[in-house]
């Protein structure tokens, strides 16, 4: 740790003539002494010899003067241990072990670490962090200043404990009030208070902490130069190292907190008598009165003049304490006033750990990031602020017809929500905040710039997004046939849905409290907040699954997917869908592997499960009517054939979209089918079909059709029930098989009339293939395995597809 | 030292032992401080293997018939699969079979396919004969081993296995990179070149 030895030693040697030891140890006579000098002059009184055990310390301990303290290191092997007399009737003696761990002195509990024991002990006679309150400096160690001949290694405890409790009170508070200065340094900027552990100093330096380069080395006016210097720190310029600050949100400020006792006994006005000792956290509990300010002006200006001089040196001593507080009297225009140190004095009178709020404010990366982010949008006539305008007027201007689907429009907003983070990226204010974070990942980051964008871009579109979304999905009938399912479903137990019987359900709160997240997550513009929420209820469900399992019982997908779906079915579906195109969509696609893209992935293959749930015996039924669909698709693909203009693959692919009959869909279909090829087949733009999960219209702009003999009955139904609205979409082979259709997949790409031609030609390969792979009981799967912006948590093309494929396989 | 992100996908009959394995494999590493992961379903474990830190995302899928057609979306991007049957149930064996089929037709190309014939304790039970699975995983260039998660036979092995068998990765890019071109790039118009039928067994 570069140690508050370095530091005093820089300003020792200001304020001393040159050619002495700074060192507090060997101070020229009748100079003054800092706090840690007289510490350590008498170190070996309260810090005695081996002679002094545990129980010799309580005795002596015994009825002194709350705050009293001994330390005693009679074994080698054990750490120190810090004796204090907390003045307590059934426990008036306790002790608290120092421990180190490797240079570092530190109570257990505590955070805070020192290089020494001389620096700690000076730490907590100023604060009591984890003790139960602050240690007790006897006045009489105050008189070593005057008596430098004195031989201070004789000094014992005996010297140390002064018997009587109400001697010499007076003096001694006027006294460590003004030392009170020297533990903390003020620092301000972005207007919040902080402390900073020894810890980190020690790792990380804290060049951050010091203004521009010191110039002050001439010896002489270094009161003046402390000044300067002092006046320096509160500027609010100074680079901060706020990642490095997070971690020092430690146990014992929290602690803290909880451990003040909330009586007004450390009321500034009525001082406990029996702890004189404790001004620190007498007066420090409260907030700033004009009367303590007063006497705190009147005590630094003029009881201690010498002392007080070298105090206001002492925010630049390594005590590694500082913070800032934001507040009126320290606005910037006061910064440079002359009175500021006192107003400072004034605010240091809160506890430092009573300000945890503040602390975290400061803290977190993310608030900065998010103001910042947020001032950039708005800087008038800046780049970024314009192409934000442009891209909330774009998208306010849209409705739910200026895209071909849901999924489309969602992907141009995640593209220029793309373009935007670049934007960020490369600009240098983010540059140097991000700089600033010190330690983050790149994961970590990048989660946090897509909050900040998602604030200002997505926040004032997302009412309007949810809106296109919905009429979307109302158009082509995906929401009504979650509803229905969502009926027929209702009864089901988990087991019904596949799960197995040791899994447990959420009971009736639980599902009380999903519903509740499920709204919040609706509520929430971003995705990745969304997700945090989805989190969230799946670690409910989790909960509820093994609440009464065996211990040992591993649920994976097994027993998660049909609880998941058992919760969805009583839970507004509606929502839920539009929530999952939103995040499946928005969210940032490099969080699409993680654990996130995982509970999405689910949520979504749940709502797709439950959309596309078909009862058999309706299958049956409808088969008649899939057969006529089927032969009017191949009618009708023959016309489209001229509209073709390429195919990929030998292997038949088609386009699913055709409608026909006065459904809504129609005015999808012909305008997919207009669209030429490439700009559908897109180059990896295609993604999760907007009908994903739900939709059993072929809404999605690609997909492949196919069906084979068995699965065009069981499809039956599905086209059958949807046909009034929509054609049903079937595929056969090339080569004329009549209705026996065949597993096939397409890209999306219409083929020229050439390649069709081609294509029959080569129908009877196809045909060999597509047989075997029947036979072999493997209906090809029909969504499309190779395309798609997404790397990660695809959905198929075209939930018919998928269902198909389901069917194919038994 | 570099680290790569491997998502790998767990197929197999419902009660086969997907999630034991994986939680036998995380398990030494389990720390709820650590591994915050909410259930099985998704678990992480990150092993270093040679200059590399792999750090697999396990991906548990739903094994049970009605939520097949659910698979794609889970094996999507997928770097590796591991499809795991149980050997003292043909059935499973055969649902594999499928499973390799699918991954051939519509996984990712170049996905590492592993094979694990689980509950290796129970051989008097055996319904699927070792040399039989080897023979065929072998004929598909998968890797084969018998697992039991409940005595942790060959669990990290299947992993290392599968880590010896990524590809090495180019430079600059990353494995999350790699298989989100894997997934997105090679047409399926490639696949019946590329892909052998698996031979029937």
């Amino acid at each position: 740790m570069r140690g508050w030895e370095d530091q005093e030693d820089a300003s020792d040697r200001c304020t001393r003539p040159p050619g002495e030891l700074a060192n507090g140890s060997d101070v020229a006579p009748g100079g003054p002494l800092t706090l840690l000098d007289r510490l350590r002059l008498c170190q070996s009184a309260w810090a005695p010899g081996s002679p002094w055990g545990r129980d010799g310390a309580f005795a002596a301990l015994w009825g002194r003067l709350p705050g009293s303290f001994l330390v005693l290191s009679d074994s080698s092997s054990q750490p120190q241990l810090l004796c204090l007399s907390v003045g307590g009737s059934d426990q008036p003696v306790r002790d608290f072990p120092i421990q180190r761990t490797g240079a570092v002195f530190h109570l257990p509990e505590s955070h805070l670490g020192f290089s020494d024991l001389v620096q700690l002990v000076a730490f907590y006679s100023l604060c009591r962090d984890v003790l139960p309150l602050c240690l007790f400096l006897p006045p009489c160690m105050y008189s070593l200043t005057e008596q430098p001949g004195q031989d201070m290694s004789l000094l014992g405890p005996k010297f140390w404990l002064c018997p009587s409790p109400d001697q010499k009170l007076d003096d001694m508070s006027m006294r460590s009030t003004g030392i009170t200065m020297c533990s903390i340094q003020v620092t301000s900027a972005s207007g919040a208070l902080c402390i900073i552990n020894p810890l980190y100093l020690h790792e990380h330096g804290d060049d951050w902490l010091r203004p521009a380069p010191r110039s002050q080395s001439s010896p002489s006016g270094a009161s003046q130069t402390a000044n300067h210097k002092r006046e320096r720190r509160l500027s609010t310029t100074r680079p901060w190292g706020g990642a490095g600050l997070r971690r020092l949100r430690g146990l014992s400020l929290d602690q803290e907190l909880h451990d003040t006792p909330p009586d007004g006994s450390m009321s500034p006005s009525a001082p406990p008598p029996a702890s004189p000792s404790a001004p620190g956290g007498v007066v420090l509990r409260r907030a700033s009165q004009p009367a303590v300010c007063d006497s705190f002006k009147r005590r630094s200006e003029g009881a201690l003049p010498v002392d007080s001089r070298r105090f206001s040196d002492t925010p630049q001593s390594p005590h590694r304490v500082s913070w800032i507080e934001e507040g009126p009297a320290l606005s910037p225009a006061q910064h440079h006033a002359h009175r500021l140190p006192l107003v400072l004095a004034d605010k240091m009178k809160n506890r430092l750990s009573a300000v945890g709020q503040a602390f975290g404010g400061l803290v977190s990366p993310q608030k900065r990031l998010n103001k910042r982010v947020q001032e950039l949008s708005e800087r008038k006539g800046g780049a970024f602020a314009e192409a934000v305008r442009a891209f909330v007027g774009h998208t306010l201007g849209g409705d739910a017809h200026s895209h071909p689907s849901a999924t489309e429009m969602l992907q141009e907003v995640r593209s220029t929500l793309t373009r935007l983070k670049e934007a960020l990226y490369d600009c240098l204010e983010i540059q140097v905040l991000i700089d600033g974070l010190g330690d983050v990942s790149d994961w970590e980051l990048d989660a946090m710039v897509e909050g900040s964008l998602h604030k200002a871009t997505l926040k004032p579109v997302s009412t309007h997004l949810y809106t296109c979304l919905r009429e979307y999905r109302s158009r082509d009938g995906s929401l009504r046939q979650l509803r229905d399912n969502q009926q027929a479903l209702e009864a089901q137990d988990p087991k019904g849905l596949g799960g197995t019987a040791g899994a447990g359900v959420p009971d009736p709160v639980t599902l009380e409290r999903i519903q509740q997240r499920w709204a919040s997550m609706h509520e929430a513009y971003s995705p990745s907040k969304k997700v945090q929420i989805l989190l969230k209820v799946c670690k409910s469900i989790y909960h509820s699954m093994s609440a009464n399992a065996s211990s040992g019982a591993v649920f994976g997908a097994d027993d998660f997917l049909p609880c998941l779906t058992w919760v969805l079915l009583r839970s507004d579906l509606t929502s839920l869908q539009l929530d999952t195109d939103y995040m499946m969509e928005l969210l940032d696609p490099t969080q699409l592997q993680g654990e996130g893209g995982y509970y999405l992935t689910s949520l979504y293959a749940s709502l797709f499960y439950i959309s596309s749930f078909q009862p058999r015996l309706a299958t049956r039924q409808l088969s008649v009517e899939a057969q006529q669909s089927l032969s009017r698709w191949h009618r009708r693909r023959t016309l489209h054939c001229n509209q073709s203009r390429r195919g990929k693959t030998r292997r038949t692919i088609r386009r699913h979209v055709h409608s026909e009959g006065a459904g809504p869909r129609r005015e999808v279909g012909p305008a997919d089918e207009d669209k030429p090829g490439d700009a559908r087949g897109g180059a990896g733009t295609e993604a999760p079909s907007g009908g994903g999960a739900g939709a059993l219209l072929p809404t999605a702009p690609e997909g492949l059709e196919v069906l084979g003999e068995e699965e065009g009955c069981r499809e039956a139904p599905r086209t059958g029930s949807r046909a009034g609205t929509a054609e049903p979409v079937v595929c056969p082979p090339e080569g004329g098989q009549g209705e026996q259709g065949s597993a096939r997949e397409g890209r999306g790409i219409p083929e020229t009339a050439e390649k069709h031609e081609k294509e029959r030609s080569e129908g009877r390969e196809g045909e060999k293939e597509e047989g075997r792979f029947r036979e072999e009981g493997f209906a090809d799967c029909l969504w499309d395995g190779g395309t798609g912006v997404r790397g990660q948590a695809q959905v198929p093309q075209n939930p018919r597809t998928t269902s198909e494929n389901l069917l194919g396989w038994e | 030292m570099a680290l790569r992100e491997l998502k790998v996908c767990l197929l197999g009959d419902t009660g086969v032992g997907k999630s034991s394995i994986v939680w036998r494999f995380v398990e030494d590493s389990f720390d709820p401080n650590i591994n915050p992961t909410i259930g099985a379903s998704f678990m992480t474990k990150t092993v270093q293997y040679q200059n590399e830190l792999h750090k697999f995302l396990i991906w548990d899928t739903a094994g049970q018939e009605r939520f097949r057609a659910l698979a794609p979306m889970y094996y999507r991007g997928s770097a590796a699969a591991i499809i795991v049957y149980d050997i003292t149930k043909e059935d499973s064996f055969q649902t594999l079979k499928n499973w390799v089929k699918e991954l051939r037709q519509h996984g990712p190309p170049n996905i590492v396919v592993a094979i694990a014939g689980n509950k290796c304790d129970l051989s008097d039970a055996r319904e699927v004969s070792e040399k039989d699975a080897k023979d065929y995983a072998d004929s598909i260039h998968a890797i084969f081993v018998e697992t039991s998660a409940k005595n942790a036979i060959n669990i990290n092995e299947v992993f290392i296995e599968i880590s010896q068998r990524i590809p090495v990765s180019e430079p600059g890019g990353g494995a999350g990179a790699r298989a989100s071109n894997s997934a997105d790039s090679p047409p399926r118009a490639a696949a019946p070149a590329a892909d052998d039928p698996p031979p029937k067994p």
